[in-house]
């Protein structure tokens, strides 16, 4: 596992789907809605890359990293 | 080439903010529409401007400006805005209405264009391409316009909506009028002939339900309680029809006149047709590059924007594409590098009214680069003569007349 965690602002997220298009291993849309679902938290270190970028690209900024807080999940 | 009335300037309005721009005017010798917002930037346009044409607007230029109206529907509205000001244009569901009221159409419409949902039109948007390149292949040139790209949404449309495939002709006729039309008188005409044929299709839809939009729009009218009118119904296919018929044309032929002027960017998308993640980069900063659409927004209150004095009612237009050419965000933004990484382009807006077609679209373009590019590798733009450009809240080329060698080409490809 890399240090970072993910996390989703569903208030914020629109559906328009660029996370999951770039980092599938780590993002999908849910079926009715179309809005993010972490498939998980925690980012493992050979997708890190892949995860910032997701983040990036996100034009309704509601994607952001955050460093795991001591002791893990 | 202007051709809008000047107006006016407010009191509240400094001289230094005012600039005679009209978004609707085609400049003689105009070769590429995205040239005309270009220039405003390069000759130092301020950043929130205001024009007195076509009833007086503000436009705001840059990404973070854009990026804010869009996300404050409480500030910058949907409701009533219209450049110029129209008296009695319909209130389309659900994009011309804000929360809550939005709410009632939009979650309506959401489940259906997701991507999951979208994925399980991909045969039909393939079947559907590969019937209009069937049509076209042997001849060894077409126009990209009215024998593509003006062709395969207005099909979908018919499909989604439950249509009889023999109305397409129809609404093809229909939908080719919608673009090309100027005239103001004519255009209301012709919005009233897609309305009648709606209100028709519906009336008769009632009695023959199905899986489709419609059938689910006609459902939830006849179930007690909802809400929900006739009018708005057609309203709300009115708006799937407009919305997704000339900005996805106008998309398309921008990127297959890039394609057909660069031969690396062919060979480039050629060689990723089956890998998802590189077609859906290089497709990611094609829209960015080529976001067609200006949108409209009503200022709800008398506020300052960003050191601006903005009044009640007064319009804005925010341009997608220099929002997505701002170099503020992106990093050389006036080279299309189709393996762009960083790109939250705003070609599909932002906030409750993000386009909700914005999957679809993207289907559909892949899809078409994966169909046409195994079939016609190489094609060359026919210039004839200087093709005809519009600008206004979609901006585009009316045609586009495309060449290639019928050799090269595979005319018949049936899997």
């Amino acid at each position: 596992m890399s240090a970072m965690k993910v996390v989703a602002n569903l208030e914020i997220c629109q559906g328009h789907a660029r996370c999951a298009q770039i980092c599938p291993e780590l993002f999908t849309t849910d079926v009715e809605q179309g809005k993010v679902v972490l498939r998980q938290v925690q980012i493992p270190a050979d997708l890190e890359e892949q995860a910032r970028l997701a983040v990036a690209n996100c034009p309704e900024g509601a994607l952001r990293l955050a460093r795991n807080s001591g002791s893990g999940s | 080439m202007s051709t809008s009335q000047l107006t006016p300037v407010p009191p509240h309005v400094p001289p230094h903010l005012v600039l005679d721009f009209d978004f609707f005017a085609v400049p003689p010798g105009l070769r590429d529409p995205f040239d005309k917002w270009q220039a405003l930037v390069d000759t130092g346009a301020p950043p929130i401007f205001w024009s007195p044409r076509n009833g007086g607007h503000w436009t705001f230029l840059g990404y973070e400006a854009i990026r804010e109206a869009y996300r404050n529907h409480e500030s910058f509205s949907n409701r009533h805005q219209s450049i110029p000001k129209t008296e009695g244009w319909p209130v389309l569901q659900p994009n011309g209405v804000d929360p809550p009221e939005h709410s009632k159409f939009r979650n309506l419409l959401t489940p259906l264009f997701t991507p999951a949902a979208i994925a399980s039109l991909q045969g039909e948007i393939r079947r559907r391409t590969r019937v209009l390149l069937d049509d076209f292949v042997a001849d060894g040139h077409c126009d990209f316009v009215a024998q593509f790209s003006g062709k395969l949404p207005t099909g979908l449309f018919i499909h989604l909506m439950g249509m009889d495939e023999g109305r397409l002709g129809e609404f093809i006729a229909l939908a080719d009028f919608f673009m090309r039309v100027e005239d103001p008188a004519a255009k209301a005409q012709n919005a009233r002939e897609i309305y009648g044929l709606l209100d028709e299709f519906f009336r008769a839809k009632t009695a023959h339900l199905g899986e489709d939009i419609a059938s689910l729009l006609i459902r939830t009218r006849d179930t007690p309680g909802s809400g929900v009118s006739h009018e708005e119904v057609i309203n709300c296919a009115f708006l799937l029809f407009v919305a997704g018929l000339d900005t996805v044309t106008s998309t398309m032929t921008c990127i297959w006149r890039y394609l057909a002027t660069t031969t690396d960017a062919r060979r480039q998308i050629a060689g990723c047709l089956s890998q998802p993640n590189e077609l859906n980069r290089a497709i990611e900063e094609l829209i960015r590059y080529y976001a067609v659409s200006s949108i409209y927004r009503r200022v709800t209150r008398d506020m300052t924007f960003k050191g601006v004095t903005l009044k009640q009612d007064e319009m804005v237009v925010l341009p997608d594409n220099l929002a997505n050419r701002d170099p503020a965000v992106f990093d050389r933004p006036r080279d299309i590098d189709l393996r762009r990484k960083v790109n939250p382009h705003l070609t599909f807006g932002l906030g409750v009214h993000r386009c909700i077609g914005s999957h679809l679209a993207k289907l559909e373009i892949s899809t078409a680069l994966q169909e046409w590019l195994p079939r016609i590798p190489d094609f060359r733009l026919v210039e004839r003569e200087p093709i005809k450009i519009f600008a206004g809240p979609v901006m585009g080329f009316r045609s586009l007349p495309l060449a290639w060698e019928v050799h090269a080409a595979k005319v018949l490809m049936r899997s």
